[in-house]
């Protein structure tokens, strides 16, 4: 569980990553995933993956944490490859393996004419999983770069209601109560006979036993919790200050605008190739940009 | 005057077989027939073939005399060829422009020698037993297969093209669009008038040009495949039956090409509902009329785009639905949260914490190493986490809380919580967690669940709304999965997760869910 907390919580250095204002790395975030979701050139998506990894580098980041960061990225990756070898549905496709085989009863009819893994479907899913797994880096980059405050701060600057930033904050600080209160219900759990490794029934008998005790504690923290807050004047005021000033630098500035100005061109592009290639809108004139969509992004 | 009267009746008893003599003598062959060979069957002039084939000839005659006239055509073939059916014909045409025609075929062995033959009608004519003769003369060229393909080529296949084969700019070249309907041949049809049962063919057209540089008139049948680009077997979503009839039947051009003549032809592609998207193989094939050989094939590699419309349009509506739901929020967000006392957000905040704890954290891990253990079968363990411990906390935290926008603040702390942890800011995260939260809190709100007289105790109407409401989530989960990351689902991989992950184990944790949090309103009092 110290591990768990370790993991999730942010490593703070003085690093240009780190330095960055919160509001920037959100914005960067948004524009980063519009480029992500857009994106269907393989080596385009490559470049992308390889450039939010070097933010990684950039960041100094601990051992743990890029050993975490690799754990999950081969997970998602496996996950895509071995879901899409599954259900590639592009031709040609060859069959390398057949899970369930379409005279198999029930389980034929089921899966509607049997279950194979595709060859092609494997490379399918490396590339989409590199999707997935520029999101997921980027995210974690900045959610292991931030801290808590600054990211309230950041949420509240990009008019986030300061409620709802409020909520959030207060979930992260509870955040390694929990996890305690947790580690400590199946602590109690095991000395009272039973095992959460248990696969099948010890896992769901081991979560709704943790569940209720800790939400029951839940409970009880609100009260107190709530009293605590109102007694310090929370929303007595419409309008809040605030200890520490967000202020972009020139860096952040040019690195947001680039990343938005990259964002709206990749996703506009990407539109219009689409409406092209769909046969809703083709104009000569937009011919470069048909090339530059159909080639490189 | 009597003798003057039987002069005359005598004079005219001469005179009418004279008469009659000179109207016979009147008829011209020529003039007032018309006979006409062609071999090969539509071939003006001199026609070309190959061994092996089998052609047919075509006899037509016509009169042009006001009166009956006996006929007979004897067709006279070189020596070596085969004739299918009997050489003579006899035939009588009563009336002027009564005609007759016919097909005959027969066929020309592989050993023919190449070399020009003479092919030669021979049509009799007896009109009031005097017998005329018309002959008609054809030559029918035997090539060698290699001389037939240096004579005639083609050029790259157009795809797609319009309907008289010139290429269409709007379209990326040597792409199909795989669409789930077709507009233009639902336009198609209402204008024909036709019907076709299935209903969801896909229309284009392909262009070839095709010259012959040759000396002598070529008659070919041009016509295509659609293969697979690993095995080369032939992809039958591509030529789908149409109409009852084989998609061959309709898919080809049969042209007569004049020597020195180049054209261009168009032929139509049909494509199937369960056509799927890739790369194959577009092969054209001229067959010389008459032959199988395939004289010239040309091969062009096409891409097939899928596009599924339904999870387009799905996910178009589930982000236009999600902004709208962030929109509404942001513009009155002071209004929305001082419905809500302070005691309630702190309850909210832990409860998306329990949640992040008891779900996200654990899933992060687990929902990935599942997908590359159990494959297509671990929603049903991943299923245990994301819905019916979810749906334990979202129903729990409805009956300590039951006021409309609840649910949307949980999901939100969720997402927000999600997106700072373990980095989840994923528009995917975003749009289903919006849609889902949207959908509970509309049909808790009709339902009467939220709202000021609450009625909570109904596990079983609750359960069942819940039901619906991950239902409609999970598919939008799927369609947005589809649509933006490109990934592909089986149909019974999505209905079984719909079913079993969205409906029953939301159901079960739901149920669970309202005794928890009937048990923990105690401890709250």
């Amino acid at each position: 569980m110290i591990g768990a907390r370790s993991i999730a919580e942010p490593t703070i250095k003085d690093t240009v990553i780190h330095r960055m204002d919160p509001r920037a790395k959100i914005l960067i975030l948004i524009s980063i995933v519009f480029v992500a979701v857009s994106l269907d050139n393989q080596k385009t998506m490559f470049l992308l993956f390889l450039t939010v990894l070097s933010g990684f580098v950039l960041a100094k980041m601990p051992a743990i944490k890029i050993k975490t960061l690799v754990i999950l990225l081969v997970l998602l990756i496996w996950g895509t490859i071995y879901s899409q070898a599954l259900f590639y549905s592009q031709l040609p496709r060859t069959v390398i393996f057949t899970i369930i085989r379409p005279e198999f009863p029930i389980l034929g009819w089921l899966t509607g004419g049997g279950l194979f893994v595709y060859e092609e479907g494997f490379h399918h899913g490396a590339v989409q999983g590199l999707r997935s797994a520029s999101i997921l880096s980027l995210g974690l980059l900045m959610c292991w770069t931030t801290d808590s405050r600054d990211m309230l701060n950041g949420l509240v600057g990009l008019r986030v209601p300061y409620s709802v930033a409020f909520m959030v904050i207060t979930a992260v600080r509870f955040l390694p109560i929990i996890i305690t209160e947790v580690a400590t219900v199946i602590t109690v759990q095991r000395l009272r006979g039973f095992n959460p490794k248990k696969f099948g029934s010890g896992i769901i008998k081991t979560l709704l036993n943790i569940l209720t005790p800790t939400l029951a504690n839940c409970v009880r923290r609100t009260g107190t919790l709530a009293v605590s807050i109102q007694s310090r004047a929370f929303r007595a005021n419409p309008d809040r200050t605030s200890l520490k000033k967000l202020e972009f630098s020139n860096t952040d500035k040019i690195v947001v605008t680039v990343c938005v100005f990259t964002a709206i061109s990749v996703v506009i592009m990407k539109l219009i190739y689409n409406m092209y290639t769909s046969g809703i809108y083709y104009t000569s004139g937009l011919r470069p940009v048909y090339a530059i969509a159909g080639g490189y992004l | 005057m009597k003798n003057r009267g039987f002069l005359l009746l005598i004079l005219v008893l001469i005179l009418q077989p004279v008469a009659a003599q000179a109207q016979q003598e009147d008829f011209k062959p020529e003039d007032m027939t018309t006979f006409i060979i062609q071999v090969p069957h539509g071939v003006e002039g001199n026609g070309l073939a190959v061994g092996n084939s089998t052609l047919s000839a075509y006899l037509f005659f016509e009169s042009y005399y006001d009166g009956d006239m006996n006929v007979t055509v004897e067709f006279d073939l070189p020596k070596g060829f085969v004739l299918h059916e009997a050489s003579v014909h006899s035939f009588s045409l009563q009336t002027e422009y009564d005609d007759w025609y016919r097909l005959v075929d027969f066929y020309i062995p592989a050993d023919t020698p190449c070399g020009i033959y003479n092919i030669t009608a021979k049509a009799v004519v007896d009109v009031k037993g005097k017998k005329h003769t018309i002959v008609r003369t054809t030559q029918l060229k035997i090539a060698s297969k290699k001389e037939v393909a240096n004579e005639v080529s083609v050029s790259q296949p157009i795809v797609p093209s319009d309907e008289d084969g010139h290429g269409d700019p709007s379209h990326p070249l040597n792409t199909l669009v795989v669409q789930e309907t077709s507009p233009a041949l639902k336009k198609l049809l209402k204008v024909t008038d036709l019907k076709i049962e299935k209903e969801d063919l896909t229309s284009t057209y392909m262009g070839i040009k095709i010259e012959n540089t040759g000396n002598s008139t070529i008659p070919v049948i041009v016509t295509y495949d659609i293969l697979d680009t690993k095995t080369g077997e032939h992809v039958k979503a591509f030529k789908p039956d149409i109409m009852g009839m084989n998609a061959d039947t309709l898919c080809y051009a049969a042209v007569t090409l004049s020597p020195g003549s180049s054209s261009l032809i168009s032929l139509p592609i049909y494509i199937s509902q369960d056509a799927m998207g890739g790369d194959y193989l577009l092969r054209v094939k001229v067959k010389l009329t008459g032959s199988d050989w395939i004289a010239i094939a040309k091969n062009q590699k096409i891409t097939a785009i899928s596009r599924r419309w339904g999870p387009i349009i799905t996910t178009f509506t589930a982000s236009l639905l999600g902004l709208t739901a962030l929109g509404f929020f942001l513009s009155r967000p002071r209004e929305i949260m001082d419905r809500f006392k302070t005691r309630n957000l702190v309850m909210i905040a832990l409860f998306g914490t329990v949640s992040f704890a008891a779900i996200n954290l654990p899933m992060t891990i687990l929902w990935e190493l599942s997908h590359a253990i159990f494959g297509p079968f671990s929603f049903l363990f991943t299923g245990l986490f994301n819905e019916i411990l979810l749906y334990m906390l979202i129903a729990s935290l409805v009956v300590l809380i039951p006021k409309p926008g609840v649910i949307s603040l949980f999901m939100m702390v969720r997402f927000l919580l999600g997106g700072f942890i373990t980095g989840s800011f994923t528009p995917i995260t975003f749009i289903t967690l919006s849609v889902n939260a949207v959908i509970l809190e509309l049909l808790l709100y009709i339902a009467g669940v939220t709202g000021k007289n609450t009625a909570l105790d109904n596990r079983f109407r609750m359960g069942i709304l819940c039901g619906f409401a991950d239902m409609f989530s999970s598919y939008v989960s799927f369609s947005v999965w589809m649509v933006l990351y490109r990934l592909f689902y089986s149909d019974w991989y999505i209905a079984a997760n719909i079913l079993i992950d969205g409906f029953l184990y939301t159901f079960i944790g739901t149920w669970f869910g309202i005794s928890l949090g009937n048990r923990l309103k105690k401890v709250a009092e």
